[in-house]
């Protein structure tokens, strides 16, 4: 009975997707069709709180501290469907481990899986990542915390044993990022943690000199921790070794190949100062290229992705700054140049100004081949009255000790650049971006802080998860047509074997009609958020790509023809025959 | 008969230190043809130090300034100028401007504390000494202030004063500069009757003025993109006053 009915909603709901699809044929867009926001049929309930200090900063520090709303991706249990799993902040707030029905719904199983439990007095979960540190095949958890990070193993039956103390990454670090790829190619991925406060014990300081010493190049936050994989379940800690030594105010970390020899490379956005460009040099260690690749900055970086969104073959990165009436910051767009230098082409494509800017993410949401891009944004949505005019109060005082926190002025209730529209740019041919948010419902005004793309139905649409302070989640299903009436896609799920299991930066080179396109796997960029490993790419009105060219971190090449389009592929490394992946929504 | 001949003396000595000051200034003006920045901007420094109140010799000083990208440097001379010469209003505006030039090769939070030490030495040139220059100065330099600092009707009080004192006057060709920033600041304040009309009385003495034209002839978005983009705070404002004494 219950297949019955499920069979007649599926009608309907076909029929009307087979009149979305006539319409789309037609030249007639389905206005208001675009998305769907399903976040409480999909049973993402658990809205996100701040953390509450309570030490003698607290009244302070409760303006600066609104984060920690994280959303990451990753298909944990291995049945074909994306899971999620989302953070909270407060004292007693639960972490979320949101399991893929495979019916666009989740069920939260945090507290059977032994993953609940991220935050306490001396401890706020800031964001989380997915990777496979052991190379099992199964993917393991990292909880990035302010206080001690927490590492979860995957125990493949569903549930997860915390092994942080004997993995070697325990330490206090207020730390608020990471990503995971094998910079070194040993098989294995490499950890990234990027600190915001340096570590002192926020929760408890000793000291009131623990905030920012200067608003545009401030030296005394957290910087960026390289933790190698022993490949034994051990890390260890060799940012200096690495050439990687900061102490900004990191909020965020993005790897990718910027001049396609095979290496991935590190950009690290910071608050209150430059952020930091590291090309690998191929040898286990990384070269400080800031300056003659992006030139020296004194912006807020809040967010790092990398994707090509031009199609030259060349990965570009965008990173979110704050642009607001008061500070005219502006993103930066970096056109990757292919020499190791990279043009800031913001203006220029309209991708410029976001507000207070956090995560922004690359996907194709309408299948089109053109890397578009979300942003989200928004600091403290509080009372009318603004915060503005304290803050630049305290700037402007005379010799002010910055890094003094009893010299910020409290927010109270007062609002920092909140309710700011969210924004989603429609790439028009990797010349200029068109913001379709409103078309499409995408531009709410909660303060948004990550951003989850995934096909959570495996139907080659890529939806959106939206993690929000102090708020509740969104789940954006995407509803435009695609598929048999076109546009098609094909998504790839890369499984490593010399390289590591998960294939993160792994790249792809898909030749369709004559055009190449570059997609790649990331580990978990982005601010607060961790996207999809799999790959995806729209390719339009065309039903076959000619010629797929993975290069895989260990140096293998593998070229597959004529693959056949509205289908996911399972590609492990050194096979030559591609699966189909055989996961289907049930709705 | 000792006090002429120590009037005399003075009167010698005076003239004696202008003819130091110009020949300085001659000087600087050769050098910064030649790209020799080093050597132009100590024969302005010498220049100004003997004829601290020289509009022309600050203003140009200040532009060699820019093309060399010394602001600090000019920032310390201004301080001790101003120091030295307490009395000397056009060395307070030049030392405002000298923080309004470093505001384009400077983050966004060091930007506001430029503008708002700008503002003080604007205040104290017009303290010493009231004119058009300081009024319309400062008036401007309100309006590049987001809303939320509640600074535009001081822009407003500013400019107004500016307009009242260039009627009084004979048409200058920098007049046509406070009709495009009073009727900014009218429009900033929501009031954009005011501001069309401020901009069309404008366009009716000056009728070539390409920035009133723009102004009039854009609405709504464009028109707000349009003075944004004058107001930003990131791209370099033309502070060369050479007009004020080109124009006498």
């Amino acid at each position: 009975m219950k297949d019955a009915r499920h069979g007649i909603v599926r009608s309907i709901l076909l029929s009307s997707l087979l009149v979305t699809g006539a319409f789309a044929s037609a030249g007639i867009e389905p206005i208001g069709r675009g998305f769907e926001d399903l976040t409480l049929k999909a049973g993402l309930i658990h809205k996100h709180s701040n953390r509450v200090f309570k030490n003698p900063y607290a009244h302070i520090m409760a303006g600066y501290t609104a984060l920690g709303a994280a959303v990451a991706v990753g298909d944990y249990n291995r049945d074909g469907f994306e899971d999620l799993f989302m953070t909270d902040s407060k004292e007693d707030g639960r972490n979320h481990l949101y399991r893929n029905n495979g019916d666009l719904t989740f069920t939260d199983v945090a507290v059977e899986a032994g993953v609940a439990i991220g935050n306490d007095a001396q401890d706020a979960s800031a964001d989380a990542l997915w990777f496979d540190y052991n190379n099992d095949g199964w993917l393991d958890l990292l909880v990035v915390r302010f206080g001690h990070n927490q590492l979860f193993k995957n125990l493949c039956n569903g549930k997860f044993a915390d092994v942080t103390k004997e993995s070697g990454i325990d330490r206090y670090m207020n730390a608020i990022t990471a990503v995971a790829f094998d910079y070194d190619h040993d098989g294995y991925v490499d950890l990234f943690v990027g600190s915001y406060f340096q570590p002192i014990n926020i929760f408890n300081p000793d000291t009131p000199r623990f905030f920012p010493e200067s608003f545009e190049t401030a030296n005394n936050g957290g910087g960026v921790i390289v933790f190698h994989n022993n490949r034994d379940g051990s890390f260890t800690d060799v940012s200096e070794k690495v050439g990687i030594k900061l102490s900004g105010w990191t909020l965020d970390l993005g790897h990718g190949d910027a001049n396609n020899d095979g290496w991935d490379d590190l950009y690290v956005a910071c608050d209150f100062g430059t952020d930091h460009f590291f090309m690998n040099n191929c040898d286990g260690t990384f070269k400080d290229i800031t300056s003659s690749a992006i030139g020296l900055d004194s912006k807020k970086g809040m967010n790092v992705d990398w994707g090509d969104y031009d199609n030259d073959g060349l990965l570009d990165i965008y990173v979110t700054n704050i642009t607001d009436d008061y500070m005219r910051e502006g993103n930066f767009l970096w056109h990757n140049n292919g020499n190791m230098t990279f043009s800031d082409v913001a203006r220029e494509t309209g991708t410029y100004s976001t507000g207070w800017g956090w995560a922004a993410k690359f996907l194709d949401y309408d299948n089109d081949g053109w890397l578009d891009l979300y942003v989200v944004n928004g600091w403290v949505s509080g009372s009318d009255e603004s915060y503005v005019p304290d803050i630049f109060a305290m700037v402007t005082r005379p010799n002010v000790d910055f890094a003094d926190a009893r010299n910020w002025p409290p927010m109270g209730n007062k609002s920092l650049s909140g309710y700011e529209k969210k924004r989603l740019f429609h790439n028009e041919r990797g010349q200029i971006f068109k913001d379709e948010a409103p078309r499409y419902g995408l531009d709410s005004v909660r303060d948004g802080r990550g951003i989850g793309v995934a096909d959570f139905d495996n139907d080659g649409r890529e939806d959106l998860v939206v993690s929000n302070a102090n708020s509740a989640p969104f789940f954006y299903h995407n509803l435009l047509p695609a598929g048999p009436d076109g546009p098609h896609w094909v998504e790839l799920v890369l499984e490593g074997t010399r390289s590591n299991r998960f294939g993160v930066g792994a790249q792809v080179r898909f030749t369709v009609a004559g055009k190449t396109y570059l997609r790649f796997v990331n580990g978990g960029n982005g601010f607060a958020s961790q996207s999809s490993t799999r790959i995806h790419l729209g390719i339009a009105d065309r039903k076959v790509v000619e010629r797929t060219e993975i290069r895989w971190p260990s140096g293998a090449t593998q070229v597959f023809e004529n693959l056949g389009a509205d289908r996911i592929y399972k590609i492990v490394e050194g096979n030559p025959k591609p699966a189909h992946f055989s996961a289907k929504a049930t709705k | 008969m000792r006090k002429p001949i120590l009037f005399a003396a003075l009167l010698l000595a005076l003239s004696s230190a202008r003819a130091d000051s110009a020949a300085s200034h001659e000087n600087a003006l050769k050098a910064l043809a030649a790209k020799d920045y080093t050597t132009a901007l100590s024969e302005f420094e010498t220049a100004l130090a003997s004829d601290p109140d020289n509009i022309e010799y600050g203003s140009e000083y200040r532009q060699a300034v820019i093309q060399a990208t010394a602001y600090d440097r000019c920032i310390k001379f201004f301080e001790k100028l101003v120091a030295d010469n307490p009395k000397s209003s056009n060395a307070e505006l030049n030392f405002g401007f000298a923080y309004v030039d470093k505001i384009p090769a400077s983050g966004t939070i060091t930007q506001v504390i430029l503008a708002n030490t700008a503002l003080t030495h604007f205040s104290k040139a017009i303290e010493l000494k009231p004119s058009w220059i300081g009024y319309y100065t400062r008036g401007n330099s309100y309006l590049f202030w987001p809303k939320i600092f509640g600074r535009t009707p001081l822009g407003v009080a500013d400019l107004e004063q500016a307009m009242k004192l260039q009627k009084q006057d004979n048409k200058k060709i920098y007049h046509v500069r406070a009709y495009v920033s009073l009727g900014d600041a009218y429009w900033k304040l929501d009031d954009l009757s005011r501001a069309r009309e401020t901009w069309t009385e404008g366009l009716a003495l000056f009728p070539d003025n390409p920035q009133l034209k723009n102004r009039l002839s854009k609405e709504g978005d464009d028109l707000k993109n349009y003075i944004e983009d004058a107001l930003d705070p990131n791209k370099r404002v033309d502070t060369n006053l050479r007009e004020i004494w080109t124009d006498k």
